[in-house]
């Protein structure tokens, strides 16, 4: 099957090392989504599964076999680039069939499978058209193209949404979980945006400094983060993390009290998420709104705090005011609590309703 | 490879069948060729030994020859004027004739011409010299003393309406030679040593001027103006040579008479007499063959050929004897001149006169200094063109290029070591460059040829600056050749010949050009710009026409249009009322009309240059400019120049390289005039290697110097201008 | 933004004015090739009085001693030469300049100040020992060795140009084409060079000129008149007591008109091309 598998994978440019030792198993048919913020290494790491960039130590693994010396063409991978990497020089019908004259497929074969792939896509009218005469989304769909006429059996896609506006995106993004779906074949997504990551993976892989996270379904993450980072990486608006230090069953921070429930002792980091946040008339934290965020029926409310900024919801029809003072409190048992240096998660809340 | 194999291929065709032909060079045109390649036609139909002949352009010969020779790779014979004889003799590529040559057929002042210290080289050919053309309906008889000729000068001319008693090339020093003799002057004194600064030096220059003056000749006369005013019936007496026969309008009436006598000292004015000479080569294939073409080509039919079509005075006396030649007037005229003519001397010597002469004469005739003074600064040119071999002695090091070898050996070394101890934390080869191997076997074919045919010649250039070279033989010197050029030796540091004089000369034309391309090749891009203006690609390749024209075509053309008489931009200021301005004779004029020419050809580049660099500027940057109120001048200078600066920069810093080495333009349009004020140091250069003795040295260490101006140059703006510059 | 009726008709007038100053000249030349007079003559109008054809007839018509048909054979040898220098210029410039600009390795940055320092070589001074270099080569007397010349001698530019031109081509499309499943020589000629066109046919052009236009080396290294490239076959006209003017003039035009014709073909590629390359560097 074709499943991919990456063991100690390191690579560093000159002196500066990117990735410091990955080890990561994605199954055939997943639809992995690594992310992480920029420098991470999670781009590198798609190269070295491309085959474009070369690992200083480690091994790539398809389909059980080691592949880590197989040039990018024998690996039988597909890739849909940021910049989406269209041929300008070429038609929309000569950039799908390229792959394919190149692997000397026969002619009918080679038009056959364009003509599929475009229909799949729509593209079928703007088959002899350049590039240049395309707009975003048709260019993002001719990429995609590209690679499905070649029907790898792993696609790779480097950050494929980041060009496009948002009402595109979101379009993509639905057209994008449909051909997995279609398709069933494993892919392997790059971004850095965590809507993408929660709403297309089957399981995400975060990433910081060269170094894997934590990976898991999507809301696995979301709710047990292995650590200070994946947790604040995911949400949004991301969640409040405050130093704070166990007194008795509380936890005590700068200008806050919060009673909570777990077996852990001394300096720890409190985490909480805006959404399990409310302001009211009374509650452990207390600060000036710096910012005020409507939605509609609620919003945000950005306050400074004793402790440092914290995020809150509140309800829309509450009067807050940008220099009022409010009150926030907790709504029930949602602290998740980690190490002080953040690398451990020591307790999470309940599982959710 | 592939390379290889066409090179291979090619080569190949230049190999000759096993019986090679003789091989016989020469520069003639016209009526000249047709009578040498008859004349080895007919050699062949006698002697059955094939002949190859190659007509060599003029400009070239010289080169040509002085690299072939040596090198074993030139002709078996070759026509030369009998003047460098000494420097083939020196070379040792000519071989002697003294047994061969029947002496007693040539007139003797043509043998005499061939003897380089006792020994024979070469069969004489032909002779030029110079005799006065006498328009006879203007002049009835020719005159005897320069007395005479005064008065006949003075009844015929009219300054006023442009009519003139004598027309001649008087800036040329072959032509002012011959008063230089009826003055009573020596050229060279007892030790054979060139002398200038003498008594009959200063008079003849005075005569000259005072012909000028006086209103008998016109000012700045060159062979156009002379051929026209004779034709026209302009100009009564014209002095030239035989091939001024070919040029005369056959309606104009003439006799050929030798020059007159100077009447104060009695002596004839008496010019040089050059002989023409078929020379077997030393290295000559079959030397008996060689040496039977070259007499063949001297004698008999063959002079019957260089009579007619050639138009050359024959050099045998039997050719005199043919019918044809009794009744040709012209030819007996020359004859006659020759006998009162002097072989110029075959002399190392003379070959130094020519320059310093040019320089005093032009200098006297235009009025920059005077007749009495013009000797001492000839005498000054001379002293600084004519370099002592400077002797090793007295400079420590100077006697073997061993000790500098070995220093600069030990000095790479240091480098590489150096170098090796700062890469710092070794990082593995292969990761380091993971690519090195495509990389380098993409690069080798061009690093190769790159390394063999311009760093290897380069290097060779570099070393022999730090020799002497003197006929073949080079010495070593040490960093002499550095130092007699940066202490401007035997020279003021202001005069032209000074390098600090030529280098500033070199700023000044880099800088002026450069600056006059960018100007005008920036405002024409400006103006381009619009893309919906009217007729823009017609604009854009009329305007480019300038760069696809070759330069040397344009220099020569813009030369022809700065032409003291006949150029088109003397008659476009005539036409505007103004005075015609004589370009080469100041070296304001000079400089601007070597400037206008390169501004000409150069423009171009840089509008095309910046054409594209603005349309690398985002448009809404104007719109954010405009909506700011910022006006279309507010918007050049702030936005347009500024964000055109990293762009332009290295198209500039190029083009300041490409000017700085610009010879072309500065060689074939002021040549240097006046006085070499104009010449660049790249000019100057090749002046030392090919016009001054094969200096290659000392234009060696000229070269290296340019070399390092350059480098200093680009490594300081681009310190100056940061990292944005290439 | 409308221009105003008066900026636009001075701007035309500028460029009518600085077209007039770039084509007098050749006029001026068209005027004395037409003439029939060999020498100069004192006149302002770039258009001749009389016209005849009869220096282009000398100029083409010129024949050896042995009834060669020398202008043929001179065109001939121009055109091989220029044809052979631009393809052996060409492809080692395109290599060079690709792995320049897109591997790493050591040297590279020395050779990229090489190719620069090569530029300030005065030429004319390596006519010795280059003379020497191509008789221990055995390519004296041979257009081989012409060719190798010239293709050398425009390569720095060329290099540097190409180099500058491969840079602005996203790489990602080499990328894209390397997961397509191409050989890097395929990527390379399929994707690269299409891409690089513009910058190609400059260089192409540069190459050609160089080899087109070069007379000195050619008089000194070939031997044979019937072998001489045009524009040595040309300076036989500037003669070391007169210049034919009239045949000169014919001459030139007949040596230009080919460099000017692939000026005007390739003219499109002009600003794109050299801006890429030459600009950015």
């Amino acid at each position: 099957m074709s499943g991919l598998r990456l063991v100690g994978i390191r690579k560093s440019y000159g002196d500066h090392p990117v990735v410091k030792g990955v080890d990561l198993e994605v199954a055939s048919g997943e639809f992995l989504v690594m992310v992480g913020p920029s420098g991470c290494g999670k781009t590198t790491l798609l190269r070295v599964i491309a085959g474009l960039e070369a690992v200083d130590s480690g091994q790539v693994l398809m389909s059980g076999a080691d592949v880590t010396q197989v040039p990018p063409r024998d690996r039988d991978v597909g890739m849909v680039f940021q910049s989406y990497a269209l041929y300008p020089h070429m038609t929309v019908r000569e950039n799908l069939a390229f792959g394919l004259e190149l692997r000397k497929v026969p002619r009918a074969d080679v038009d056959a499978r364009v003509a599929e792939a475009a229909a799949m896509l729509e593209l079928t009218n703007l088959l002899e058209r350049k590039p240049k005469a395309l707009s975003g989304g048709q260019r993002q769909r001719v990429a995609m193209g590209r690679v499905i006429v070649r029907r790898p059996r792993l696609f790779l896609f480097d950050e494929p949404l980041s060009n496009l506006d948002t009402a595109l995106r979101v379009q993509m993004r639905g057209e994008l979980a449909r051909l997995h779906r279609k398709l069933g074949v494993t892919m392997v997504y790059v971004t850095h945006d965590q809507v993408e990551a929660m709403t297309l993976a089957t399981r995400v892989a975060v990433f910081d400094k060269g170094v894997l996270q934590q990976v898991g379904p999507p809301l696995e993450l979301y709710h047990r983060p292995g650590n200070a980072f994946v947790a604040g990486f995911l949400g949004s608006p991301s969640m409040n993390l405050f130093d704070a230090r166990r007194e008795g069953t509380a936890l005590v921070g700068a200008g806050f009290r919060l009673e909570a429930a777990g077996d852990y002792a001394g300096d720890v980091k409190l985490g909480l998420r805006p959404q399990d946040l409310t302001v009211s008339a009374d509650g452990p934290f207390t600060g000036e709104v710096a910012a005020v965020e409507r939605l509609g029926f609620d919003g945000y409310v950005f306050l400074e705090t004793a402790a440092g900024p914290l995020t809150a919801r509140f309800d829309g029809s509450l009067p807050v005011e940008v220099g009022q003072t409010v009150r926030v409190r907790p709504n029930g048992d949602v602290a998740h609590v980690f190490s002080a240096d953040g690398a451990r998660a020591l307790r999470h809340p309940e599982a959710p309703r | 490879m592939r390379w290889l194999a066409v090179a291979l291929a090619l080569s190949a065709c230049a190999d000759a069948p096993a019986a090679r032909p003789l091989k016989l060079w020469h520069a003639y045109r016209g009526g000249e060729e047709q009578a040498i390649e008859r004349a080895v036609a007919r050699f062949t139909e006698e002697t059955h030994v094939a002949v190859e002949v190659l007509s060599v352009p003029y400009d070239a010969f010289s080169s040509k020859l002085t690299s072939a020779i040596p090198h074993g790779a030139g002709p078996d014979v070759f026509i030369f004027a009998h003047e460098r004889l000494r420097q083939f003799h020196r070379l040792k590529v000519v071989a002697p004739t003294t047994q061969r040559l029947e002496r007693a057929r040539y007139l003797p002042s043509t043998v005499e011409a061939l003897d380089v210290d006792g020994e024979l080289y070469g069969y004489p050919l032909s002779l030029k010299t110079l005799a006065l053309f006498v328009n006879t309906a203007l002049v009835t008889d020719p005159p005897e003393t320069t007395d005479q000729w005064l008065s006949q000068l003075e009844a015929t001319s009219d300054a006023e309406r442009a009519r003139f008693g004598l027309a001649y090339a008087a800036g040329d020093f072959y032509l002012h030679a011959p008063f230089v003799f009826g003055f009573g002057a020596r050229l060279f004194d007892d030790a054979g040593r060139a002398s200038f600064d003498t008594k009959g030096m200063a008079r003849s220059l005075a005569f000259v001027k005072a012909l000028q003056t006086r209103g008998f000749m016109p000012q700045e006369v060159s062979g156009a103006l002379v051929k026209s005013l004779f034709n026209e019936g302009r100009a009564a007496m014209v002095i030239s040579g035989p091939w001024f026969t070919g040029e005369i309008d056959p309606s104009v009436r003439y006799r050929i008479t030798p020059l007159p006598t100077v009447s104060e000292t009695g002596l004839p004015l008496t010019p040089f007499l050059g002989v023409e000479a078929a020379l077997v080569s030393s290295r000559a294939s079959r030397p008996d063959d060689a040496h039977r073409l070259a007499e063949f080509l001297s004698r008999g039919e063959a002079t019957a050929l260089r009579v007619n079509p050639g138009r050359q005075i024959p050099a045998e006396l039997a050719a005199y004897e043919r019918p044809e030649v009794v009744g040709d007037e012209a030819i007996a005229a020359f004859r006659r001149a020759a006998e009162r003519a002097v072989p110029t001397p075959n002399t190392l010597e003379m070959a130094k006169v020519w320059e310093p002469m040019k320089l005093a004469l032009r200098g006297v005739l235009q009025g920059e200094v005077s007749p009495e003074a013009a000797g001492a600064l000839a005498e000054r040119r001379y002293a600084a063109l004519n370099r002592e071999q400077p002797s090793g002695r007295d400079r420590p090091g100077a006697t073997s290029p061993w000790p500098w070898l070995v220093a600069l050996a030990g000095g790479l070394v240091a480098f590489a070591v150096r170098q090796w101890r700062r890469r710092g934390p070794p990082v593995p080869f292969a990761r380091r460059y993971p690519e090195a191997a495509r990389g380098l076997a993409y690069v080798a074919p061009a690093a190769v040829g790159i390394a063999v045919l311009i760093v290897v010649p380069f290097s060779v250039g570099i070393s022999l600056a730090f020799f002497h070279h003197e006929a073949g033989d080079y010495t070593f010197v040490g960093l002499a050749n550095f130092v007699d050029i940066l202490t401007s030796k035997g020279y003021r540091v202001t005069e032209p010949l000074s390098f600090w004089f030529t280098l500033a000369v070199t700023i000044a034309w880099t800088f002026v050009n450069v600056a006059l391309h960018l100007g005008i090749g920036l405002g024409l891009a400006l103006l381009l710009k619009d893309p919906l203006l009217k007729l823009r690609a017609v604009y854009r390749v009329v305007l480019i026409v300038p760069w696809a024209v070759p330069n040397y075509i344009t220099a020569l053309m813009w030369k022809g249009m700065f032409h003291r008489q006949f150029g088109a931009i003397n008659g476009l200021l005539a036409a505007l009322g103004l005075e015609p301005v004589s370009w080469f004779t100041h070296f304001s004029t000079s400089f601007a009309a070597n400037v206008i020419t390169n501004t000409w050809l150069g423009f171009p580049f840089m509008m095309v240059v910046s054409l594209g660099a603005l349309q690398s500027i985002p448009q809404d940057l104007y719109e954010a400019a405009e909506v700011d109120g910022a006006s279309k001048w507010t918007q050049l200078r702030r936005i347009t120049l500024p964000l055109l600066k990293p762009a332009l920069l290295p198209s500039v810093i190029l083009g300041c390289v490409w000017t700085f080495n610009m010879f072309n333009i500065i060689y074939l349009v002021s040549g240097g005039e006046p006085g070499g004020a104009t010449d660049i140091l790249v000019s100057e250069a090749y002046r030392w290697a090919f016009q001054r003795n094969e200096q290659y040295g000392f234009a060696a260490a000229y070269s290296v110097l340019i070399f390092f101006v350059l480098l200093g140059w680009t490594r300081l703006t681009r310190r100056l201008t940061g990292p944005e510059a290439a | 933004m409308k221009r105003p009726g008066l900026v636009t008709a001075l701007v035309h007038v500028g460029l009518v004015l600085a077209c007039v100053v770039a084509l007098y000249p050749v006029l001026w030349v068209v005027k004395l090739a037409l003439s029939p007079a060999q020498a100069l003559t004192l006149s302002v109008s770039p258009f001749p009085e009389a016209v005849t054809l009869d220096h282009f007839r000398d100029v083409v018509g010129a024949t050896d001693s042995q009834g060669r048909w020398l202008f043929g054979r001179q065109l001939g040898a121009s055109v091989v030469v220029s044809g052979l220098t631009t393809v052996v210029g060409l492809s080692l410039a395109v290599t060079a300049a690709y792995a320049l600009s897109r591997f790493r390795f050591p040297g590279k940055d020395a050779g990229m100040q090489t190719l620069l320092v090569t530029q300030m070589f005065p030429a004319t001074l390596m006519l010795v020992p280059l003379f020497s270099l191509l008789q221990a080569l055995g390519l004296l007397d041979s257009w081989a060795g012409l060719v190798l010349v010239y293709s050398t001698s425009s390569l720095p530019f060329c290099v540097w140009m190409l180099k500058g031109y491969f840079d602005t081509i996203p790489r990602e499309l080499e990328e894209a084409a390397t997961m397509d499943g191409a050989s890097p020589w395929q990527t390379f000629v399929k994707v690269v060079l299409p891409l690089a066109r513009p910058a190609l046919a400059v260089t192409a052009l540069f190459s050609f000129m160089t080899a087109w236009n070069e007379f000195i080396l050619a008089a000194t290294l070939i031997n044979d008149a019937g072998r001489f490239t045009l524009p040595v076959a040309l300076q036989q006209y500037v003669g070391e007591w007169k210049t034919e003017w009239g045949h000169f003039a014919a001459g030139a035009l007949l040596v230009s008109a080919p460099v000017m014709a692939l000026f005007f073909a390739l003219q499109r590629f002009l600003v794109g091309g050299l801006t890429a390359g030459a600009v950015k560097g």
